[in-house]
């Protein structure tokens, strides 16, 4: 009972094969011995054992089952083994592993918080039910010179919603900023007028009561309202008997009838607190010229895209035909709802997508460069290893072990670098979109997270790991372990060239971004970007019913502001610039020449006298507004420069008329003054052909003051509310924001963008530059011999060094050669991030490679050195 | 077939017989069979190929343990031997025989 092995060795049949045959032939003996014959012996013995072949089928069977328990157990015995192993191999070497796992959890944890924003966002359906039957539903005046969608008039919707045969529904809404004041302070509310299908267009239920129907269009029924469930807690406590309650909205009464469930989105950018019927017949008011609602649809199960498309613009040709002096030129646009909301976002999440996958495939390279090495340290230990008995197959599992190892541990890490970082990250989706996209952390982003570790393990595994696996153990035992065959070093150098021209990519990336941001924030707004508050004040129509009223209450509020001495000056504009508000009305040069084919929207503000030396206006030509431009005096205007050369290309147009319509009894104005061309939607926003008004002749309850305080921001803020509080004490207290707070808003996001995407190039850079530096310190190291024996013939060091210089910068010219063109194919899709650069930006592509080149050379230049210095005495003899 | 002849062992009971063979120590499968006919004066008269599965059973179920060995001969031979839950298990079977006995003697010395 000397060998013993463990019984699987043995395949199973053959095992019970031999057992059964061995008892008989024990059997068979036994019974000679006895005295039988042979022939006798045999078969007493088969009538003693009964059936062999019976008993061998069952026994095999079972046979095969303990045989595969075994291998499962001894799996996992070496897997623990292995572990262990891996362990402990880390465990002696900290810094690599520290390393490795820190280059892999940022690049995993990147990955992870770029994509739970992504998959929030983009990949995610809007809230609401079958969201993809959701379209936004615009007029198209792209024919009219007008390139942004324009939102429709209330008869165009009218005959679009009526006439289509695509549309399981389709309803209108327009901003509705009333005042509350009944039961408590007085509050400004933002809300919406819908049409009464609103909700149902939507597929939303109400948490409470009911929510609007078409019935509710009638001007005729009780005027009621639906509360969002965020301003029914707020206001009410979230107290059920809210229904049936009377709120005076605007001065007028409406019944609360219903609240929305929580997790009720509108497709909006912006919160609303009340909805109501919007209570007027589609024909009223300011008929086809008017466009003031934004409509949204859903598509009949059955209906495509394409088919709505069509089907809305055969109806808009009709209705051009049938009203062309409103109508010509006027299409259907149609965009789908989740495109319209996340719109803007999708280039620069893509983009950042992107750049982290970038950064975690340069993190990989890297990772399978420092393995390689490794390897190559470790093939001594390896050839004992194998020389003990261990195959390569079980060599290579026990490698891609200690990677899975890594990988996890990488992983792990990552994902809460991920975690923490899709809280913060959310921060790149505008506002607007997180509030109908909530930003969160799911299933989903979990199985990515892991599919993405599973993936780096592989791609920085696999390759070394079969590397190493590959080599001639035992030749390496018998060499002392000195040699090291040439593959690995040549893999490891070509390794190099793709993180080179990885981080290429990045850099320019990171370079047209910061760019496009640099230029942003030297943008000439065209107006002062500091030192004024503006502060939103709205009057409630039940007490303003009429102009008079309006202005008197202004003009009080600007005196009574300017006589505080926190204050230095304080003017008013119905629509400030920077904020959403976006107002234009058609006008027409009297006596010039027809404009053909031109828009004639004109963008206009209404002013107050000193307004424009407030905010930094410069007038080019003309004069100014003065108090003496007030109502029932001639009407009276300023134009931008781009308005005067589009009315009266070539021609002074002081003391020209405009008219706002060609309708021989539309009012008209007379041009006194021309004013600088501004930015007024934010620096990366197109210059528009603008008119100010005096306030006086065009006052509007809801303005912006424009106050520029005397010392600092608190007292000027105080003051603006006292004056309000003693001019109107109904009124909600104003929301007060500093200019540079917009002006910083602008550029927010871009600058995220560039800061983030400069992170990325920073990490990919510094990656790169380690790679570099490994391949050449250990090319260093293994021509230590070479460079010994060359020395010691004449060698000048200096050229050793530049050698070693040299064969870093082929391998930089190579990376970069190869980045330089994967930028300029992939700097496209970064267009619509773009800002005042071109995608194929000189500067950028010169700088970029130039950097990473240095960067190269430099990381070239310590191994240099050490080449240089070899002592060649020991060189030689350490060998 | 194997289990049928006249004194076969109901099903289970071969396996407590084997178990406590290997208590006495590691057996290869002709030897349990040896040992069996000598401790019984071969009453039990067992078909010695149903040792087999059963042998295999235990040893999927963990009761025995199986190694190959050589035997004095140097002939191959798998030598079975009690696990610490085959003994466990011994213990119980036996237990479980004594009430079964105790209670059949008393069923039939009612009679």
């Amino acid at each position: 009972m000397t060998r013993r092995g463990p019984l699987w060795r043995i395949p199973p049949d053959r095992g019970v094969d031999d057992e059964l045959a061995g008892h008989m032939a024990e059997l068979i003996k036994k019974y000679m011995a006895d005295g039988l014959d042979e022939t006798s012996a045999r078969a007493k013995a088969a009538e003693r054992f009964g059936d062999v072949s019976t008993v061998r089928d069952e026994c095999s069977e079972i046979a095969h089952h303990i045989e595969d328990d075994m291998r499962k157990i001894e799996y996992a015995q070496e897997l623990r083994q292995d572990v262990a192993y891996a362990l402990r191999s880390f465990r002696r070497a900290p810094g690599f592993t520290l390393i490795a796992i820190l280059t892999l959890a940022i690049g995993i944890g990147a990955n992870t918080a770029i994509f739970s924003v992504v998959r929030s966002t983009l990949l995610r359906p809007l809230p609401y039910p079958n969201a993809e039957q959701l379209v936004q539903v615009w007029s198209d005046h792209r024919q009219r010179g007008r390139e942004q969608p324009e939102w429709m008039t209330p008869p165009d919707f009218a005959d679009w919603r009526d006439q289509n045969h695509t549309f399981s529904s389709m309803a209108a809404y327009q901003g509705w900023f009333p005042d509350l004041t009944s039961g408590g302070d007085p509050e400004s509310l933002a809300g919406f007028l819908v049409s009464g299908d609103f909700f149902k267009t939507l597929g939303a239920a109400p948490a409470l009561g009911r929510l609007l129907t078409t019935a509710d269009d009638d001007p005729g029924v009780e005027p009621v309202v639906v509360l969002s469930h965020a301003f029914w807690e707020r206001r009410f406590g979230g107290d059920s008997s809210v229904l049936r309650r009377v709120l005076t909205l605007d001065g007028l009464p409406y019944t609360v009838v219903g609240v929305l469930p929580k997790d009720f989105r509108t497709p909006m950018p912006v919160a609303a607190d009340v909805f109501r019927a919007t209570r007027r017949p589609a024909n009223a008011g300011c008929g086809r010229g008017c466009v003031v609602l934004r409509v949204i649809g859903r598509l009949m199960p059955n209906a495509t895209f394409a088919e709505a498309q069509s089907d809305l613009s055969d109806i808009a040709s009709r209705i051009a035909k049938e009203y062309p002096a409103s109508n010509d030129k006027v299409g259907a646009w149609l965009i789908p709802l989740h495109e319209q909301v996340t719109g803007t976002t999708k280039a620069a999440l893509l983009a950042l997508t992107g750049a982290v996958a970038l950064v975690l495939l340069i993190g990989c390279v890297n990772l399978a460069s420092l393995l390689l090495v490794r390897g190559a340290g470790r093939e001594r230990e390896l050839s004992v290893r194998a020389a003990l008995g261990a195959g390569s197959g079980r060599i290579v599992r026990q490698l891609l072990t200690e990677n899975a190892v890594l990988a996890l541990a990488g992983g792990a890490l990552g994902l809460l670098i991920g975690i923490g970082g899709s809280n913060t990250l959310g921060v790149l989706v505008p506002a607007g979109v997180r509030r109908v996209q909530e930003i969160h952390f799911d299933g989903g982003v979990l199985a990515f997270t892991a599919g993405i570790t599973l993936l780096a393990g592989a791609i920085f595994g696999l390759l070394p790991a079969l590397q190493t696996a590959r080599g001639n153990f035992m030749g390496t035992l018998r060499n002392g372990g000195r040699e090291m065959g040439p593959r690995g070093g040549t893999l490891r150098g070509r390794l190099v060239v793709p993180q080179l021209a990885l981080a290429v990519v990045l850099l320019v990336g990171a370079g047209l971004l910061l760019r496009s941001f640099l230029l942003m924030e030297r943008v000439d707004f065209g107006y002062r970007t500091e030192g004024v508050l503006f502060a939103t004040v709205g009057l409630p129509q039940s007490r303003y019913p009429d102009a008079a009223r309006i202005v008197g209450a202004m003009d009080g509020l600007l005196a009574r502001i300017r006589a505080n001495p926190s204050v230095r000056s304080a003017e008013l504009v119905d629509e400030a610039p920077l904020t959403a508000g976006d107002q234009d009305i058609t006008a027409i040069a009297v006596g010039e020449p027809a404009q053909g084919d031109h828009n004639n929207s004109i963008w206009y503000r209404a002013v107050t006298a000193g307004y424009m030396n407030e905010m930094h206006l410069h007038i080019v030509a003309g004069r100014t507004f003065t108090d003496a431009d007030r109502a029932g005096g001639a009407m009276v205007g300023i134009v931008n420069e781009q308005a005067a050369r589009r009315y009266w290309p070539g021609k002074d147009p002081i003391g020209r008329q405009l008219a706002t319509s060609e309708a021989p009894d539309a009012s008209k104005l007379t041009v006194v003054g021309v004013v600088n061309n501004a930015r007024q939607d934010g620096p990366n926003q197109p210059y528009k052909s603008e008119l100010f008004i005096p306030f006086s002749q065009l006052p509007s309850r809801g303005v912006t003051l424009v106050v520029e305080p005397s010392r600092d921001i608190a007292a000027a803020t105080t003051a603006i509310r006292s004056a309000l509080k003693a001019t109107d004490a109904f009124v909600p207290a104003p929301h007060v924001v500093t200019i540079e707070s917009l002006v910083g808003d602008t550029t927010e996001l871009p600058k995220m963008y560039a800061t983030l995407v400069g992170v990325f190039a920073a990490m990919a850079m510094l990656l790169a530059a380690l790679g570099v530096y490994g391949v050449m310190a250990y090319t260093v190291s293994q021509r230590r011999r070479e460079i010994g024996v060359r020395l010691a013939l004449g060698a000048e060091p200096s050229a050793i060094r530049r050698a070693v210089l040299v064969q870093g910068g082929m391998l930089a010219l190579l990376g970069v050669g190869i980045g330089l063109a994967a930028a300029l194919l992939l700097g496209r899709a970064l267009r619509a991030l773009l800002f005042g650069v071109s995608a194929f930006d000189a500067p950028t592509f010169v700088i970029a490679p130039l950097l990473l080149g240095a960067m190269t050379l430099l990381a070239s230049w310590i191994p240099a050195q050490r080449a240089m210095r070899v002592d060649p005495i020991i060189a030689i003899r350490d060998e | 077939m194997t289990t049928t002849a006249p004194n076969a062992l109901v099903q289970g009971t071969l396996d407590l017989v084997i178990l406590k063979t290997l208590s006495w120590g590691p057996r290869h499968g002709y030897a349990i069979a040896r040992w069996i006919e000598s401790t019984t004066d071969d009453a039990l008269r067992i078909e010695e190929g149903s040792l087999y599965p059963a042998l295999y059973r235990m040893q999927h179920r963990r009761w025995i343990a199986a190694e190959w060995g050589e035997s004095h001969e140097g002939r191959r031979i798998k030598l079975y031997s009690l696990t610490p839950k085959g003994r466990t298990e011994l213990r119980a079977q036996t237990a479980r025989w004594g009430d079964c006995v105790v209670a059949m003697a008393k069923v039939l010395q009612s009679a």
